[in-house]
């Protein structure tokens, strides 16, 4: 196609009808063969940002094409000025250290989200070509990821962002067109720009949030690596870097829980083929990706806070619906087709209850593709040979949850690959495979979500453990502890057995912040360990962090939900299991331990309770490390209820974590059971009981 | 008094107001804070806070806090009558109710007829005051809400002020 000048695609569109398809794939075509003239670069920032434009301009809906069309105009009016010399043809924005003033700062946000969910997709795809340089699906997808986000940083107005994309997509345009092979140079520059581009996107983020918009450090140093790399250097070091490393990735499609017969045959499978040959690993891959792709063409990104409302009111809707249902004057009417009514509505509402709860559930696909890069990364640099095995990342677990098990999840992986797998001559040395497999399975069981990491390494040590524990004092003995109790003792703030201490792990800031981060989310953190043969840790975690399993319990003439997590029974003391201790408040006897009672009333200055213990009932609570017995009239029942927060305006009220809508429409408050227990132990000693003989309480 | 000279100090807060009353004063604030008027509604009472916090409600699935505007500024409680009710405002992003005796109407407050708020010396601030009101023969307290339910020194210069209203 003949080169179309600035002048005649400038004309080109003041006569273009958005609708007339034909015209505007002439102007498309026109641009491209302009800018294509230009260089591959695409000369100017102004070019390239018009470039991106007509990109789009293809693939949005009639209706938009206006916009972008007169979007292009501007650029084209800008490439004229570039030409000309009246514009500056640095007029990128992160020279300028700001947004384009005209900034969409929504628009930005969603390209930012975009593309990061597009980076995590061609990082498991760069993953899946080391082990398979011959893949040319995958390189087709990172080439589109870089050539996506560089098509719209530059429609967005983000210079140095689109023209950072752009060197990256050179390098993967060679590898596609078979100039240059796909090497671990090449692997580990793409990777590295991924990451570049992920600084870039964070930095983008920082400026809508005020921050001067900076390139991120290091970004003038890759780009010319991806140049030099690009004009051939590339072959000269490719052989440098073959080093010992290998890391086998496998995805294992296979759905439900381990204990799935298939799934496991699936995965047996799998496992051999690493051994045997690459093909098989591509069967056993290549139907996720195809079925993950049509998926993601099929969602629709909605805004979280949209999502909450949607759920409010849905919650809304099952109480009004329950109040109808319950009302008595609806209940006096004897209208057989009345009553079938309203229980027909009532199972729609429902139904509609169970969707829009499923509405906030995603697949821990993205996390677990995040942290095979972070094994890939870790095995470069301790050294170890490790397979990396998932499983179940089909599980789907609430969106908020995802974000908080991510920090959590890459302290146990990077444990289990320091301390856990051993490296290869002592893995020989004790007669297993010199390539440690590291398995994280994720699935459904008993209403939880379970997330299993194993490794097939040394074990934990419990003389080493011990030792330390009571080196830090943190027990006397190991008499009398089990294993369970001993593995427990890792948990504890600044435990580490580690001998050196290296940049990933050993610093001891791990294991206690792990099960920190899991409870605060509901959740239980078991260890499984078996000296030489490996180390499972499973995670144990609510299914949804909106609906909290609650008991609900009356105290006087106010109502309180017990999250039942924290329940471990309640029972009616008899008078001679109660006893008042000077200066610790009143204790029951169970089960040969004393645990303190905290009268909720008086901690919470309720009216009308009960003041005998054996007369109400108490429940015993703990939060993992201590327990109490609070003292409540009566159980009303167990309720799910979805927990919402009391507002900003009251701040933090101790000893209660939220409120939550309760089928009567009023509000019930959520008590959190550590912060009582807290509580119950300062206020105990303000108010002693003292020792009366009928242990009646002095109002 | 320089009259003039205070008209020209404080007319920035002309405008529409929600005017309400708390023990048989009338008080004002913007309407643009306001959100919406509810009926008196079942609070569930929150341990371990201020008397002023008379606890949460249910607003259509949302869980707002409300305080008892009375007890903020330190005046007594009395018991809720058929015209109590609770004003939800929204203050930084922020829905709040605030239980007050009765809401009397809105109206216009031209920035003229707004006086500055009167100084009881400097150990009480009147910052949480936008200026008086004087319109149709009354007089009213114009609250800058923002203030009222961030400073803590609001309860103990209402309460100057009622005195020296």
């Amino acid at each position: 196609m003949p080169e179309t000048t600035l002048d005649v695609l400038a004309l080109q569109l003041m006569q273009l009808d958005p609708a007339d398809d034909a015209g505007v794939s002439e102007f498309v075509a026109g641009v491209r063969a302009h800018v294509a003239a230009r260089g591959e670069a695409g000369g100017t920032p102004a070019l390239v940002a018009l470039a991106g434009t007509v990109d789009l301009l293809e693939r949005v809906p009639v209706a938009q094409r206006g916009i972008l069309l007169g979007e292009a105009g501007r650029y084209i009016e800008r490439a004229m000025g570039e030409a000309s010399g009246t514009v500056p043809v640095a007029e990128a924005a992160f020279d300028e250290g700001a947004l384009p003033p005209d900034t969409d700062v929504d628009l930005l946000r969603d390209f930012i989200a975009e593309s990061r969910d597009i980076l995590t997709g061609a990082e498991a795809a760069l993953l899946e070509l080391e082990s398979n340089p011959a893949d040319d699906e995958s390189v087709n997808t990172v080439f589109r990821a870089f050539h996506t986000i560089k098509g719209t940083a530059a429609f967005l107005g983000l210079g140095g962002l689109s023209a950072f994309a752009h060197h990256a997509e050179s390098l993967l345009s060679l590898v596609r067109d078979k100039e240059i092979p796909y090497n671990s140079r090449c692997a580990d520059l793409s990777l590295r720009s991924s990451d570049m581009l992920k600084a870039f996107l964070d930095s983008v983020e920082a400026a809508i949030d005020g921050s001067r918009l900076v390139p991120p450090v290091g970004a003038d140093v890759l780009t010319s690596e991806l140049e030099r790399a690009a004009a051939g250097e590339i072959f000269e070091e490719s052989v440098v870097e073959t080093t010992v490393i290998e890391v086998d990735v496998i995805t294992v499609a296979a759905a439900g829980s381990a204990g799935d017969a298939a799934g496991a045959a699936a995965m047996a499978e799998a496992m051999a083929s690493v051994v045997a040959a690459t093909a098989v690993r591509e069967a056993a891959t290549g139907p996720t990706s195809g079925k993950a792709k049509h998926e993601a063409e099929l969602s629709v990104r909605v805004r979280t806070d949209r999502l909450d409302r949607l759920i409010d009111m849905v919650g809304e809707l099952v109480i009004a619906q329950s109040m109808i249902a319950g009302d008595t004057g609806v209940s006096q009417i004897k209208n057989q087709a009345l009553a079938r009514k309203i229980t027909h509505a009532g199972k729609i509402v429902r139904d509609l209850q169970d969707l829009s709860m499923s509405m906030r559930m995603v697949p821990l696909k993205g996390t677990f593709q995040k942290l095979t890069r972070l094994v890939r990364d870790l095995a470069q640099k301790n050294g170890k040979a490790v397979e990396f095995v998932t499983n179940g990342d089909d599980t789907e677990i609430d969106r908020n949850m995802v974000d908080a098990i991510a920090d959590p999840l890459v302290h146990m992986v990077r444990n289990s690959l320091d301390h856990g797998l051993e490296p290869r001559d002592e893995r020989q040395a004790s007669g297993k495979r010199p390539q440690g497999t590291l398995k994280l399975s994720a699935f459904h069981q008993g209403g939880h979500v379970v997330v299993e990491l194993k490794d097939d390494g040394r074990g934990l040590n419990r003389e080493k453990i011990v030792a330390k524990a009571i080196a830090r004092g943190l027990i006397e003995s190991e008499k009398g502890m089990s294993d369970g109790d001993v593995w427990q003792l890792i948990f504890a703030p600044g435990f580490s057995t580690a001998d050196k201490i290296t940049d990933v792990s050993g610093r001891g800031v791990g294991m206690d912040v792990v099960k920190r981060n899991v409870e605060q989310i509901r959740g239980r953190i078991d260890i499984a360990s078996e000296k030489g043969l490996g180390t499972t840790i499973t995670l144990r975690l609510p299914l949804t962090l909106a609906i909290t399993d609650g008991m609900l319990v009356r105290v006087g003439d106010e109502r309180y939900i017990v999250p039942t997590i924290n329940i471990q029974l309640s029972f009616r003391p008899a008078t001679d299991s109660l006893y008042t201790v000077t200066g610790r408040g009143e204790m029951v006897l169970l089960r040969e331990s004393t645990i303190p009672i905290v009268r909720l009333h008086r901690l919470f200055g309720i009216a009308g309770a009960a003041e005998r213990p054996e007369e109400a009932l108490l429940m015993l609570v703990g939060d993992g490390e201590r327990q109490c017995a609070i003292l409540v009239d009566e159980l009303l029942g167990q309720h799910q209820v979805v927990a919402k927060s009391l507002g900003r305006g009251l701040g933090t009220v101790p000893g209660v974590s939220g409120g939550a809508i309760l089928g009567d429409g009023r509000v019930g408050l959520i008590l959190d059971v550590a912060q009582i227990i807290q509580l119950g132990r300062t206020a105990g000693n303000d108010d002693v009981t003292p020792a009366a003989p009928d242990r009646r309480s002095v109002a | 008094m320089t009259h003039t000279a205070s008209v020209a100090a404080v007319s920035q807060h002309g405008g529409k107001y929600l005017t309400f009353v708390l023990a048989g004063e009338e008080y004002g604030m913007q309407i643009l804070s306001v959100h919406e008027i509810l009926g008196l509604l079942p609070v569930t009472r929150i341990p371990r806070t201020p008397a002023h916090i008379r606890g949460v409600i249910n607003l259509r699935g949302k869980v707002i806090p409300v305080l008892d505007l009375r007890l903020r500024f330190g005046m007594p409680s009395v018991v809720d009558t058929e015209t109590s009710c609770i004003i939800v405002v929204q203050v930084q992003g922020t829905q709040m109710g605030l239980v007050v005796d009765q809401v009397s109407e809105v109206t216009t407050i031209a920035g003229a007829d707004i006086e500055p708020p009167p100084s009881f010396g400097a150990d009480v601030p009147t910052d949480f005051i936008l200026g008086i009101g004087k319109s149709a023969g009354r007089v009213r307290l114009l609250l800058d809400i923002d203030r009222v339910l961030s400073s803590d020194e609001v309860v103990e210069a209402a309460a100057a002020a009622a005195d020296a209203g």
